[in-house]
């Protein structure tokens, strides 16, 4: 698949607490923006497939979601179109798959949406359907599953990293500092304010050793992509942005069956295998937009994906590397601390970024590119056992 | 936020695992894993015999909930335990005095306990407590 697909056009919306906004508004805004984004401009006729990434469907109250309600919704009711779940990578996964699907020969123009609403219901009810939030059920029996979302599986690793590699509580908190810097620089945003390192650590401990403000928000979304062959690019934009290395790794569904939890294996296999198709190594990379569901999730994620060495994510960090003028921005958008994570949107709002920052089109968040490379993560699911890495390049 | 119903075919399907303790143990890698299964999660292999957890073991990693589901009064404490020879089971702490009682590394056994109360029904299981030493 390696240099034979093109970004030609992105688009979400601002993400938030859209009380006034239907899935269908957050579609139709998202879809729209995306068409306008192809700066030579495109029929929507000559969209030939759709993936719709959706995650939580019927648990909370979104209605059950397939296919065609996205294709109903956007009035292109004569193209196929496949509903995705595929927990939290879902989005960064829909825009792998229509990458296949042009990549497969099948499709010339395919177009990727995410869209989710979260906040229509209480956190409570809207994470606790999936077996998220402070937890509840994962469909397992509740003898082990008590009590286990997703802030307490990400807290069990936070305390194993604390004693493994030494990190502490203000090291997961640097992350939350400088997620929340970047993302005042980025209007699409849910959060648009500044935290301080004391603010972080005094701020209600939701599952020690993360506080609140480790974990990203609940938030409603919509992001979208279309992609096309690459030799047709340049008939729709000036800028195209190509698809190198893309794959999804996968671990265990059972925490109780991994072996480490200071290092996730999906990941590992998601950016070995996304790396190898680009036939690039992690130094390659300008920037990364990485899951940063929960701050200490991020450490390990810049780890897993192999930009660092395990146990030196936290230094780096301090010492300024990972900062949007440093050696290694991660999350120049802010990430989902700052996004929140519409769980279908996010992959797709991270790939929006990803192509904005090489276009050069990032305004006061722009990075330095020196490959004009870029890489989008996501991780989760039951023991956090699936995830997705896509690379993108300036440069077919 | 549904939880199975303790009358549910999840309650009686899973009993040999959460009260008999059986789990399987795979002959080619060995791994030591829950509920019986007919193929390993870890190396696919097929060749499986039923294995007694125990009861005893280690806090291989811990947190501490402020944010339960409804029914529970905060702070509960998930714990994964490193089973003596091998295997982990996954569970709540009970019976601790302080969370700052339970660490990594620190001796834990399993006791029947009520877990929760769903429809009128109640919901047994096992919880660690820690070993006095």
């Amino acid at each position: 698949m390696r240099g034979k697909v093109a970004v030609i056009g992105v688009g979400m919306i601002k993400f938030g607490e859209l009380f006034e906004k239907s899935l269908e508004n957050m579609i139709q805004e998202a879809y729209l923006n995306c068409l306008k984004n192809v700066d030579k401009g495109i029929d929507p006729k000559e969209i030939k497939a759709a993936w719709f990434g959706q995650w939580s469907g019927g648990f909370i109250g979104q209605g059950a979601q397939s296919g065609h309600s996205l294709t109903s919704m956007i009035g292109k009711r004569e193209i196929p179109c496949t509903r995705l779940e595929n927990a939290c990578p879902t989005g960064g996964d829909t825009f792998r798959h229509a990458c296949l699907g042009v990549a497969s020969g099948l499709y010339d123009v395919v177009l990727a949406l995410g869209a989710e609403k979260m906040r229509d219901k209480p956190s409570a009810e809207s994470l606790g359907g999936a077996g998220g939030g402070g937890g509840a059920e994962t469909g397992n029996h509740p003898a082990w599953m008590i009590g286990q979302g997703g802030p307490a599986i990400q807290a069990m690793h936070a305390t194993r990293q604390m004693h493994e590699l030494g990190y502490t509580m203000e090291d997961f908190a640097r992350v939350a500092v400088k997620n929340h810097h970047n993302g005042t620089f980025c209007p699409y945003a849910h959060y648009q304010f500044e935290v301080t390192l004391e603010r972080v650590l005094n701020s209600p401990v939701i599952c020690w050793p993360l506080h609140l403000f480790d974990c990203c928000p609940q938030t409603d979304g919509a992001a979208a992509a279309i992609v096309c062959r690459a030799d047709l690019a340049k008939k729709y934009t000036d800028k195209p942005v190509y698809v190198l290395g893309s794959n999804v790794g996968t671990d265990h569904h059972q925490l109780w069956d991994r072996n480490s939890f200071v290092e996730q294996q999906s990941t590992v296999k998601a950016a070995r295998g996304a790396f190898e198709m680009a036939g690039m190594k992690p130094k390659d990379v300008d920037f990364a937009e990485l899951h940063d569901c929960f701050t200490n999730t991020e450490l390990m994620n810049i780890e897993d994906v192999g930009f660092v060495r395990k146990g030196e994510a936290a230094r780096r960090l301090k010492d300024g590397e990972f900062d949007m003028h440093g050696r290694l921005p991660i999350n120049p958008s802010g990430g989902l601390k700052a996004h929140g994570h519409p769980i279908a949107a996010t992959g797709l709002g991270q790939v929006f970024e990803v192509v904005t920052q090489l276009r050069e089109e990032a305004d006061k968040r722009q990075v330095k590119l020196k490959n004009g490379i870029g890489l989008q993560h996501n991780v989760g699911g039951p023991a956090f056992g699936v995830s997705v890495v896509n690379i993108l390049s300036r440069s077919p | 936020m549904t939880q199975p119903a303790p009358a549910s075919p999840v309650f009686w399907r899973f009993n040999p695992e959460v009260f008999r303790l059986i789990g399987i143990k795979c002959k080619d890698c060995s791994h030591i894993s829950y509920p019986r299964t007919m193929i390993c999660h870890e190396c696919g292999s097929q060749k499986l015999e039923e294995y007694q957890l125990p009861k005893k073991g280690t806090v291989h990693t811990f947190c501490v909930n402020w944010a339960p589901p409804p029914q529970f009064e905060p702070p509960i404490m998930p714990v994964i335990v490193d089973l003596e020879g091998g295997g982990r089971y996954q569970g709540l702490m009970t019976e601790f005095g302080a969370p700052e009682d339970v660490k990594i590394g620190a001796k834990v056994e399993m006791v029947l306990r009520k877990l929760t109360t769903d429809r009128g029904l109640n919901v047994y299981g096992y919880k660690f407590r820690l070993v006095e030493e």
